[in-house]
C-alpha cells in the first residue's frame, strides 16, 4: 500500500469552519433567497426582508474580526458562501460579494483603527457599502478617472459622476474614488468615504440589465459633496493602489461567483435530465447527453479549482495577481459555456422563464465583463508570463 | 432555567441511501442532526432566549457525531455533553439508560429530545428516559410556552390539540412541526468553536454492562417493493364508470 500523505490538503478540501458556513449558506439560500429569485428578478429589486436575513447570517462582514463585530472569518470562507449563494442567486451572490471583498476588505486593509472602529461593525451589521470607481469615461482605464476633490479647509471637496456602481440603490456607505491633483495624473487619486445623505450626494439612474437583475447597477452623482478628510480611506494620492489591490482581491470573489452559477445550472440540468423522457427513456441514458454533462462537471471542477487555488494563495500570504485573473477569466468562460448549455439540454423548456436556466445563463454574462473584462484578465496574465 | 436536548447524529435522508446484500450502504460523510432534536433545539433557544437560562446538548455516539454536536452549539446551545461509543447497534432502551446514568446527578428544569429519529422512527428513547427519571413525560408537542416556572405543552392528539401543564422536572419530546429551525449564523459558527464540549464514556457514567445488553437488533434491510401499477380505463363514460363499479363490487369487494 502507498504512503497517504495528509499533510497538504486538496484543494477542494474545506476545513471544518469553512464546511459549517458551507452548509449554512446553502441552507439559507435554498430556504431564503429561492423562494424570492423569479420575483426579484422581474422586479430587478432585492427583497429588503432579504437584506436583513443577509446581515443576520454575518454573511455582510465575514472578514470583519469579532472585535468589530464582524464574523471573525477568513478570505476563503467569503469566497465558499458567494459560491454556494451565486448557485441560487447571482444577484445575491454579487450583493455580498461586493460588500465583502471590495468595501470591507479596502476598509481592512488601508482603514485607520478610528475608521475600522467606527465603519466595521455598521458595515458587518446594518449598512450596505458599494466601491464607486468607474466612470463613463474610464472603466478599463481605471486611472483616467475624472471625478474631483478639492482640499478646502478641514475638507474634501468631491465632484463628478460615477458609474455603474453595484449595491448603489441599497448602499448607505460609498467607498469613492477622485483625483485631489489631476496634474499628477493617477498618483492623485483618493479614496474616500462618503455617505448617502451627504448634501449634493445622490444615487441616479439604475440601470436596466440583462442579467443579474436584481442586483442594483446605478449612476452615482457627487455636487460639491463636502468629505471630511478623516474620511480619506489610505494616504491622499494612493488611492490607485486601493483601487487596485481591492480589485485583485475582488476577481477571486467574481470567479466564486461564476462557479456558483454554472453549478447552479449544471444540478438542474442534471435533475432535469434523469427526469425528462423521450424516445421511452430518459434523455440522460443517451450517451450523446451523458457526455456533455461529464464536459460540464469537468468544466466546473476546473474553474473551482483555479478559484480555490487562488484563494488559498491569497488566504496563506503569497502572490495571487496571475491566479486570480486566471481563475476570474476562466470561471467566467466556464459560468457562459455551461449556462449555455444547460438551455441546449432543457430544449424549449429552457428558453422559458418558468424553468431556471435561461436566468442562470444571462447572469452568466457579466463575468467577463465587470471587475475587469475578460481582454484586461489576460493582460494581466501576459504581462505575468512575459516578465 | 436549565434545558437539556437529547440529540442523535443521523444520516441524511436526502442522500441517495442504498440496500446491498441486507445491510444499509450510506454515504457517511453525510451525517446530519436529526431534524426533530433540531427542532427541539430550537424551542430551547426560543425559550431560554425569552426567559433566561441555559441550553445544554447531549448525544450519544461516535467521535464523528462531534459535528452534530458543533451544528447544535452554532444554533447557540451554550454547552455540550458527548457521550462517546463507537457502537452503532444501540437500541432506544440502552440510547436511554446511558441518558438516564448521565441525568442521574443532573439538576435541571426540563429535559427535551425529538419524538423520534429520522432513522429509526422508534420514538421511544425519552418515553423510556422520563420513565427511568420518573419524571413527568409528554409527547409529540408541538409548541411549548413557559410561565411562572411551568412548561405548558401544546401537543398533538387523537382528536385535535391539547393542552398540558408539565411539571418540572419533566421530559417532553418535540415534533417537526413546533417550528422552523434557525441556520447557524457565520458568528454563531465561529463562538460553536469555543463553547464547552465535555467528553464522557459510559464507564464515566459508571453504566454497567447489564444496562448495556442490547436487546433489539435490527436484523437486515430490504427495498420496499414498488407500487402496483394502477388500472387505466378508457371509452364511454357509461362504460367507463360500469367497469370501475365492477371492480370495486366484484373483484376487489370494497363496496
Amino acid at each position: 500500500m502507498s504512503t497517504v500523505d495528509t499533510t497538504i490538503p486538496a484543494l477542494t478540501q474545506l476545513s471544518d469552519d469553512e464546511l459549517m458556513l458551507k452548509e449554512a449558506a446553502f441552507e439559507f439560500a435554498e430556504s431564503a433567497i429561492k423562494p424570492r429569485v423569479h420575483e426579484m428578478d422581474e422586479a430587478a429589486k432585492l427583497d429588503p426582508d432579504l437584506i436583513k436575513q443577509f446581515f443576520e447570517m454575518g454573511l455582510m462582514g465575514i472578514e470583519i474580526p469579532e472585535k468589530y463585530q464582524g464574523g471573525g472569518g477568513t478570505f476563503f470562507m467569503s469566497i465558499v458562501a458567494i459560491e454556494q449563494i451565486s448557485r441560487v442567486d447571482a444577484s445575491a451572490g454579487v450583493f455580498m460579494d461586493v460588500q465583502n471583498t471590495l468595501v470591507n476588505n479596502a476598509f481592512l486593509r488601508w482603514g485607520s483603527e478610528e475608521q475600522k472602529q467606527k465603519w466595521l461593525p455598521i458595515l458587518a451589521n446594518e449598512k450596505v457599502g458599494a466601491y464607486c470607481l468607474s466612470e463613463a469615461g474610464s472603466g478599463s482605464d481605471a486611472f483616467a478617472l475624472k471625478a474631483s476633490a478639492k482640499e478646502d479647509g478641514g475638507h474634501f471637496v468631491l465632484n463628478g459622476a460615477k458609474l455603474w456602481i453595484t449595491n448603489a440603490d441599497e448602499a448607505e456607505i460609498f467607498l469613492v474614488f477622485a483625483n485631489v491633483n489631476p496634474e499628477a495624473g493617477y498618483k492623485g487619486i483618493t479614496a474616500f468615504i462618503v455617505e448617502r445623505d451627504s448634501d449634493g450626494f445622490s444615487v441616479s439612474k439604475k440601470e436596466n440589465k440583462l442579467g443579474i437583475r436584481a442586483s442594483s447597477t446605478c449612476e452615482v452623482l457627487l455636487e460639491d459633496v463636502r468629505v471630511p478628510k478623516e474620511n480619506v480611506l489610505g494616504e491622499i494620492g494612493k488611492g490607485y493602489k486601493v483601487a487596485m489591490e481591492t480589485l485583485n482581491e475582488g476577481r477571486i470573489g467574481i470567479g466564486a461567483q461564476m462557479i456558483g452559477i454554472a453549478q447552479g445550472a449544471f444540478d438542474a440540468t442534471l435533475a432535469y435530465t434523469q427526469e425528462r423522457k423521450q424516445f421511452g427513456k430518459a434523455i440522460s441514458d443517451f450517451q450523446g447527453v451523458q457526455f456533455q454533462l461529464a464536459r460540464m462537471a469537468t468544466d466546473i471542477e476546473t474553474a473551482r479549482l483555479l478559484v480555490y487555488n487562488a484563494a488559498r494563495l491569497k488566504a496563506s500570504g503569497q502572490k495571487f495577481l496571475k491566479e486570480a485573473a486566471m481563475a476570474k477569466y476562466y470561471s467566467s468562460e466556464v459560468a457562459e459555456s455551461v449556462t449555455s448549455l444547460a438551455i441546449d439540454l432543457f430544449g424549449g423548456y429552457g428558453y422559458v422563464k418558468e424553468y431556471p436556466v435561461e436566468k442562470f445563463y444571462r447572469d452568466s454574462k457579466i463575468g467577463k465583463i465587470y471587475e475587469g473584462t475578460s481582454n484586461m484578465q489576460l493582460q494581466t496574465i501576459a504581462k505575468e508570463i512575459l516578465k | 432555567m436549565k434545558f437539556y436536548v437529547c440529540i442523535k447524529q443521523v444520516p441524511d435522508v436526502t442522500a441517495p441511501l442504498q440496500i446491498k446484500d441486507g445491510q444499509l450502504l450510506q454515504d457517511s460523510d453525510r451525517m446530519i442532526l436529526n431534524a426533530y432534536d433540531a427542532s427541539a433545539v430550537e424551542e430551547a433557544l426560543v425559550l431560554t432566549e425569552a426567559h433566561g437560562g441555559e441550553v445544554e446538548v447531549v448525544l450519544i455516539g461516535s467521535e464523528k457525531s462531534k459535528e452534530t454536536i458543533r451544528k447544535a452549539l452554532a444554533m447557540g446551545a451554550h454547552t455540550a455533553t458527548h457521550i462517546q461509543t463507537d457502537d452503532t447497534g444501540l437500541d432506544s432502551a440502552v440510547y436511554a439508560r446511558i441518558l438516564a446514568s448521565f441525568f442521574a446527578d443532573k439538576e435541571y428544569d426540563y429535559i427535551a429530545c425529538g419524538k423520534q429519529a429520522q432513522d429509526t422512527d422508534s420514538g421511544l428513547t425519552g418515553g423510556m428516559l422520563a420513565e427511568y427519571l420518573g419524571i413527568p413525560y409528554a409527547t409529540n408537542a408541538v409548541g411549548l410556552t413557559y410561565d411562572n416556572g411551568l412548561l405548558t405543552v401544546k401537543r398533538q392528539g387523537d382528536i385535535g390539540q391539547e393542552l398540558i401543564e408539565l411539571p418540572s422536572p419533566g421530559l417532553v419530546t418535540c415534533s417537526n412541526d413546533m417550528n422552523e429551525p434557525r441556520i447557524p449564523s457565520l458568528k454563531g459558527i465561529m463562538q460553536s468553536k469555543r463553547k464547552e464540549v465535555t467528553t464522557l464514556s459510559t464507564d464515566d457514567l459508571g453504566v454497567d454492562a447489564n444496562a448495556l445488553e442490547v436487546k433489539t437488533r435490527i436484523l437486515g434491510f430490504e427495498e420496499k417493493p414498488g407500487r402496483e401499477p394502477g388500472k387505466k380505463f378508457e371509452g364511454e363514460p357509461e362504460d367507463i364508470a360500469r367497469k370501475v363499479a365492477t371492480l370495486l363490487d366484484e373483484e376487489s369487494g370494497v363496496l
